[in-house]
This record gives C-alpha cells, sequence and structure tokens, in this order.
C-alpha cells in the first residue's frame, strides 16, 4: 500500500476492495457504467444548452441547427441521446443486479430505497428529453403523458399545472419542461448519486460475503482505477460508434394540436402505452407505476429482511424477492413487446 | 510497470472511433444558407440542391427562396426530414394544395379587378372541372336531361356568377355512387385523364404535370430533367424538363393533353395515337407532323403558331366562371386577328402604365410594349400585347420563339367569305391545309 496521500481521484475510492466483489461477472460494473453515463450527459446535455432554445416556435429548429449546421454538434446530440437511453437499460440492470445478488440486505436498505429514486429520476429524465425535441414524434409523449398525470387521485389537477405549466399544453410548456429537465431532475439525481455513492462507502463498500479477519484477497484501489479507466473507455467508444452509426431520431416539427397517427410513446413507456389498452388511465400511469417502484422499495424492508446471503448471486433468502422482481421485469418486457408488434 | 494490455486495446479503440468522428465532421457537406427577404427565414435547401435553376424571373430566389411556395424544413440536411412536409410532393401548385403555395391576395389568389385571380380562375376552367365532357357523355347516355353541367372532376362552387350559360357550382362526378349507365361509368375509367386535377401523365411525349405546373411547367419528350441540380435523377421519366415556369408556353406542352389520339364514343376508350415512337426521344421539330387530326382541317396559323399567341388568357384559364361547354369561353375566330371584308381587326391603345399587358410583355421578354403602343383587342376586350399595330401593320410576335409575323387582314383582299358565315371553318374551306401538302 503506497505510504504517500492519495490524489483526490484516488481518495475516492476505498484504498483496498474485496477481490471477489471486483470481478466484472460480480457486478458487471453497472454502477461504475451508470456514473459515467450521467458524466457523459452531463457534459454533452452542457453542451446542448448552448444552442437549444425552449420555446415551442424555436424548439425543434434549435435542434436542427444543432444537428446539420453547427461543427460535431450531430456528434453532441447523438451521443446524448444514446448515452440517456444506455443510462434508463444500465440502471434498470445495476437495480436488477442489486436485487438478485442480495445487495439490498442491512445495512444497505436506505441506499436501496436511494437507487429506486434515482431509477424513478432516470426514467422522468429520459421523458422530459424526449418531450424537448418537440417534433411530431413527441407529441403522444407530451400529450398524453401530461394527460396521464392529470389523472392522479385528489392532486392531479395541481401536479398538471405544475409540468405543463398552465391550464393546458402552450407556449410555457416547453420552458417548464426544460426547467424540470435540468434544475427539477439532473440537478437532484447528481445530489443523490453522489449521496448514493457516499453510502455505498458509509455502508461498508460494496456488498461483499462476510469474511473473518482480513483473511480474503482484496485489490489495490490503483487496480480499481484502472479497471474503471478501460470500462469507460469502451464505454465511451461504444457510444462513439452508436453515435457515428445511428444518429438520434429526429421528426417533423409538432403541429399541435394538430393530431398524428404515428405518434407513440419512447421506448421504455411502451409498457404504459400497453397497459391503456386494457387498464384505466389511472392504473396504467400512476398506481401500477408507483406501485412497483413501491415494491422495490419495500424489498428491504418487508420481503426479504435477513441478512444473511448477501453478496451471493440468486442467494437463496431472497428468493422471493428475486422471483418478484424477475415476474416484474417480465410483465415490463412483454408488454413492451405485445406493444411493438400491434 | 508492463502497461495493461486492456487498457491499450481500450485506449485504441477510443481513439479509433474519435478518428471516425472527425472523418464524418469533415466530409459532411458545408450547409449553403439563404435567407429570402419574403420570409426573413434562413433555408439550408441549396446545400444539396446547388444549380437548380431559379424557377422564374417574377418569382426570384432572394425574394422568394425555397419553403414559401414548397413547404417543407427549411433547417434540416437529411433528405427524409428536409422534404417532410413539402406540399404536393415536388409539385406545389397541384391544385389540392395551389391555395397555401400560390396563394395570398399579393399572389395569386386576389381580385378579378386586379388581374391576380389566377388560382379562382384555373380552378373553375372547363380544363380543370371537366364539366363540358361529363355533361354531354350523361346526356348522350340519358343521365341527364340537357348539357348544363351539374358535376366536375370535383366538388367546385363560384360566388360570383357573371355569364347567363354559367352554373353556380358542380358536385364532385361519382358515376356508380349516381347510378348513372355502363357507358358513362366506362367513360369515367377510361377518358379521364386529362384534367388539371388529373394524376401526371407519364406518356412518351405527353409527360406533363398538374395544378397550374400542367401547363407553366414543359416537360421534354421523354419525361426527363436537364437542368443542372446536381440531386434530381436524369435518367427517369417523371421530371419536368428543368425547374422553371413560364408564360412562354411552347405548344409541346398543350400536346401533353391535346393531340394525343382520339377518342371513342362506341368503344368509350380513348385510342392514342400511334405514328410517333414509343421511346419518347426528342424529334426535329415538325409542327405539322405534332398536330394529331388525321381528318381535321387546319390553316397556317394553326400549327406554325404556338397555341398561346392565338388562345387568350381566359379562353386557357378560364374567366371565373363555371361552364357547361369550352364553347362558352373559347372565343377567338379567324376574324379576331384576321378581321372581315368590311372591318379590319380591333385595336386598343394602352393608356395605363399598371396595365395587364405591359406586365405580360415585361415577363416574356420578346416583346417592347408601353404606354400609348396599340394592341389588338378580341371581341371579349382582352388585349393581346404581343399583336401590335405598328405603321399600320398588325405584327405578331411569336411568344416562345419571337419570330415576328405580319398579319395579312382580310380587307381589301379578294376573300369569298359571307357576312353571315364568319366561324373559323368557313375560312378553312379555302384556306385548309391538307395533311400531304398539298
Amino acid at each position: 500500500m503506497p505510504a504517500r496521500r492519495p490524489n483526490f481521484l484516488y481518495h475516492l475510492h476505498p484504498p483496498t476492495i474485496p477481490e471477489r466483489e471486483s470481478r466484472f461477472r460480480y457486478t458487471f460494473g453497472l454502477g461504475g457504467i451508470s456514473v459515467f453515463l450521467f458524466l457523459v450527459l452531463i457534459v454533452t446535455g452542457l453542451l446542448l444548452t448552448f444552442f437549444y432554445i425552449p420555446t415551442p416556435g424555436d424548439a425543434f429548429a434549435s435542434i436542427e441547427i444543432i444537428a446539420f449546421q453547427v461543427p460535431f454538434g450531430w456528434l453532441i446530440r447523438n451521443l446524448h441521446y444514446w448515452a440517456a437511453q444506455a443510462a434508463v437499460l444500465v440502471v434498470a440492470l445495476h437495480m436488477l443486479r442489486v436485487i438478485l445478488t442480495g445487495a439490498y440486505k442491512a445495512p444497505r436498505r436506505a441506499n436501496t430505497v436511494i437507487g429506486v429514486a434515482l431509477l424513478a429520476g432516470t426514467l422522468l429524465l429520459d421523458f422530459t428529453g424526449y418531450v424537448l425535441r418537440w417534433d411530431e414524434g413527441t407529441r403522444w409523449a407530451l400529450v398524453v403523458g401530461t394527460n396521464l398525470v392529470k389523472e392522479t387521485p385528489l392532486i392531479g389537477g395541481a401536479l398538471y399545472q405544475m409540468i405543463a405549466g398552465g391550464a393546458e399544453i402552450g407556449a410555457a410548456t416547453t420552458i417548464r419542461f426544460y426547467a424540470w429537465h435540468i434544475l427539477g431532475l439532473a440537478v437532484p439525481a447528481v445530489i443523490l448519486i453522489g449521496w448514493h455513492i457516499f453510502k455505498v462507502r458509509r455502508d461498508g463498500g460494496i456488498a461483499h460475503r462476510p469474511r473473518e479477519g482480513d483473511r480474503a484477497p482484496r485489490i489495490d484501489r490503483a487496480q480499481l482505477v484502472r479497471v474503471e479507466t478501460i470500462a469507460m473507455l469502451v464505454v465511451m467508444a461504444a457510444l462513439l460508434g452508436l453515435s457515428i452509426l445511428l444518429p438520434a431520431p429526429l421528426g417533423p416539427m409538432a403541429d399541435l394540436p394538430a393530431a398524428s397517427d404515428k405518434a407513440q410513446a419512447p421506448w421504455f413507456f411502451l409498457w404504459v402505452q400497453a397497459l391503456l389498452r386494457y387498464v384505466p388511465p389511472v392504473w396504467a400511469g400512476i398506481l401500477l407505476p408507483l406501485g412497483l417502484l413501491i415494491v422495490l422499495s419495500l424489498i428491504p424492508y418487508l420481503i426479504d429482511r435477513r441478512s444473511e446471503g448477501a453478496a451471493e448471486w440468486f442467494n437463496r433468502p431472497g428468493r422471493v424477492a428475486q422471483v418478484l422482481t424477475l415476474l416484474m421485469l417480465a410483465g415490463l418486457v412483454g408488454l413492451t413487446l405485445v406493444e411493438i408488434a400491434q | 510497470m508492463k502497461p495493461d494490455r486492456r487498457l491499450v486495446f481500450a485506449a485504441l479503440a477510443l481513439a479509433i472511433a474519435v478518428a471516425f468522428a472527425f472523418a464524418r465532421q469533415v466530409t459532411m457537406p458545408t450547409a449553403k444558407s439563404i435567407t429570402p427577404t419574403l420570409t426573413g427565414q434562413p433555408e439550408l435547401c441549396l446545400t444539396c440542391h446547388d444549380g437548380i435553376e431559379e424557377i422564374s424571373a417574377s418569382h426570384p430566389q432572394d425574394a422568394f427562396g425555397c419553403v414559401i411556395c414548397h413547404g417543407g424544413n427549411a433547417l434540416a440536411l437529411d433528405a427524409d426530414l428536409a422534404h417532410a412536409g413539402m406540399r404536393g410532393g415536388k409539385n406545389p401548385s397541384d391544385f389540392s394544395v395551389v391555395e397555401a403555395s400560390c396563394g395570398g391576395s399579393e399572389c395569386h389568389s386576389g381580385s378579378a379587378e386586379d388581374q391576380r385571380d389566377h388560382i379562382h380562375r384555373s380552378t373553375t376552367s372547363i380544363q380543370a372541372t371537366y364539366a363540358g365532357a361529363i355533361a354531354q357523355v350523361r346526356r348522350s347516355f340519358g343521365a341527364q336531361p340537357d348539357g348544363v353541367a351539374l358535376y366536375g372532376v370535383y366538388a367546385v362552387g363560384d360566388d360570383h356568377v357573371r355569364s347567363a350559360s354559367a352554373v353556380p357550382s358542380l358536385a364532385e362526378f361519382d358515376p356508380v355512387a349516381l347510378g348513372d349507365p355502363q357507358p358513362v361509368v366506362d367513360f369515367a375509367a377510361n377518358c379521364m385523364r386529362c384534367h388539371l386535377f388529373a394524376e401526371p401523365s407519364a406518356q412518351p411525349y405527353g409527360y406533363r404535370s398538374t395544378g397550374c405546373a400542367a401547363c407553366h411547367t414543359p416537360y421534354a419528350s421523354d419525361g426527363r430533367y436537364r437542368g443542372g441540380d446536381p440531386v434530381i435523377d436524369k435518367t427517369q421519366p417523371g421530371h419536368a424538363a428543368a425547374h422553371r415556369m413560364t408564360t412562354a408556353i411552347p405548344y409541346t406542352t398543350c400536346n401533353a393533353c391535346h393531340n394525343r389520339g382520339n377518342y371513342s364514343l362506341r368503344q368509350m376508350a380513348f385510342l392514342p395515337r400511334t405514328d410517333l415512337p414509343s421511346s419518347g426521344e426528342p424529334l426535329p421539330e415538325d409542327r405539322l407532323r405534332d398536330y394529331y387530326q388525321p381528318i381535321g382541317q387546319f390553316t397556317l396559323c394553326e400549327w406554325k403558331l404556338d397555341c398561346v399567341d392565338c388562345h387568350t388568357s381566359s379562353e386557357a384559364m378560364g374567366d371565373g366562371d363555371l361552364y357547361s361547354s369550352k364553347l362558352d369561353i373559347q372565343y377567338i375566330q379567324c376574324r379576331t386577328c384576321h378581321g372581315t371584308l368590311t372591318e379590319p381587326p380591333t385595336t386598343a391603345t394602352i393608356t395605363d402604365a399598371n396595365d395587364v399587358e405591359l406586365r405580360r410583355a415585361r415577363l416574356n421578354g420578346n416583346t417592347t410594349l408601353q404606354v400609348g403602343d396599340t394592341v389588338l383587342l378580341t371581341e371579349r376586350g382582352e388585349k393581346m400585347g404581343a399583336i401590335q399595330l405598328v405603321d399600320g401593320k398588325l405584327v405578331q410576335t411569336m411568344k416562345v420563339t419571337g419570330e415576328q409575323l405580319e398579319i395579312p387582314l382580310v380587307k381589301g383582299t379578294a376573300c369569298e367569305q359571307k357576312p353571315d358565315e364568319q366561324e373559323s371553318r368557313y375560312c378553312h374551306e379555302c384556306h385548309a391545309y391538307e395533311r400531304d401538302g398539298s
């Protein structure tokens, strides 16, 4: 172990971590990749704010200027788009990994709830960002999404006004969504991520098998930083590859209130669109999604209170929680496939 | 310390990706932006369409740009996105979108007094409604008692009916729904290819557009684009000869509908002419050959001149009223230009600096017309600015070729016409050419 005092980057990491839990096949690096994706989103998002204009008349035109005229504007926009879609996927998979390895168990229960909040925040960030495109394809997202919010019992009307900026979708809505995207969601997300990472260390580092003394092998923080660097390089290369080969979608400008039959939900809400066919809107849009989040949050407190079995994939004590989570996931994926087939 | 191989490969992968990103940026075409004065909004269309012809001198690119007529996405450089929302595909003058593209009181939806009601006139003209043919066929087969038009190709109304023989409105012609006899149904299926609302024609020597462009944008005989736009396909037929509108319409454009063959009422079919090659290849000019009426009679001017040299604006585009027969709107006769044994043709002097004939002459460019000039006046009061009285002689300047011809007058000649037989067919009896050249 180096005797000198570590620099800032090393200091952010624990001096050593258990060797078994540092392996790729234990965590797949999903938490770290989520943090990196958020870094990419913040940097590219900041660059985009130099050109994006949050008014109904100019929003789409400003995106066209970014995509077609600003040097490397197409790259920054595409990176922002792909990092966002990857973030939704990676954050969800990280949550799944945490459940399946029992890493939610005490003393990490509160951090799990912070994680669930971050999952919800990631989805809402992707959603608000999607709407800010203000084109034909995102009209569904805007109109149906805001109408679903109205369905919330008791506070629906007030919530709608908070989100739409008025009694109906209008000029105030664009800048309201912009404010939510950056100040209402991204800034709190950064704070929550900071807290989430702090709590990982405060709760005893990465969830690991309980061991006697120091007999289990550990790796140095330098090694950890090195594999993190490799992961970041690979993820960045993949994001660049996607950004070069597959442009972020851009449709014809939205013409509210003209109707369009091409509009549909963003991919991560296709399951909500499917549900809307079978159950009333208040269930499809509010109660069921909220219920899923509540169930996830209650896993460490109600569904599996036992502390044995942490850091084991498919550990026995957490079987109920694992099956429940996998069933919920299967339901979401199934509904999504059903909706795609329509 | 030996470098970690994984780190090296990961760094390499990123470097390659970054290199590709730079390559992509460097090879992107520089956006070419114009900001037309009428809209004040930048447009990037010329980035790809760099070299396309200016549509016309009266619609300069500096003022109009592209989007004000065509619609579409001014700021996109992706073809699909840029062309989304374009009015009428590549023809914004198609009658389904003409009001949005060409309309406006300053443009072509103005008043009859200002002579700016072109859209109203052409959409109610008999070439657009086809009301005459529909009425006659229905009458022939007993579906209606007389030749007063009830139906047109599409439903259209007219708020200001001026002529006694005009109708206030036409309903959409649907013979099946009306329960018309079978021959009328066959007529609708086989014989309605030529009206201004029809599908663009795709026949060799018959390529044409729809709407205003059907007449004002000439096509080549093989339907191929011959202009300077690098991204318009020059190999496939279906494009205008150039991105141009003109009032100097050559007879070949009229021939895209007219002179294409003959109708057979018995077979209720159109029998296309078979004397032209099927390739549509450009042929040396032979106006007599192109005028296809194997049993018809016509005089020299009817095939030497272009159609627009005689047929007036109201004849070709209508006068705003819905008529039941082309006989109500087509009125030019030989005597309009040649006069009679006792009367020379009527003329008028241009006194108003805003006279539309001055505007037309400026647009055409083959004649110089100014206030004080004397021009031909038709029976219905239309001035024909290309036929001027010069030193006591009537001189016609052809609108397309610019060739000048002196019009021989009947008065003072040995012509045998009778005062009560003044239609053109009587003149044909002596002055007609036979097809064999005699």
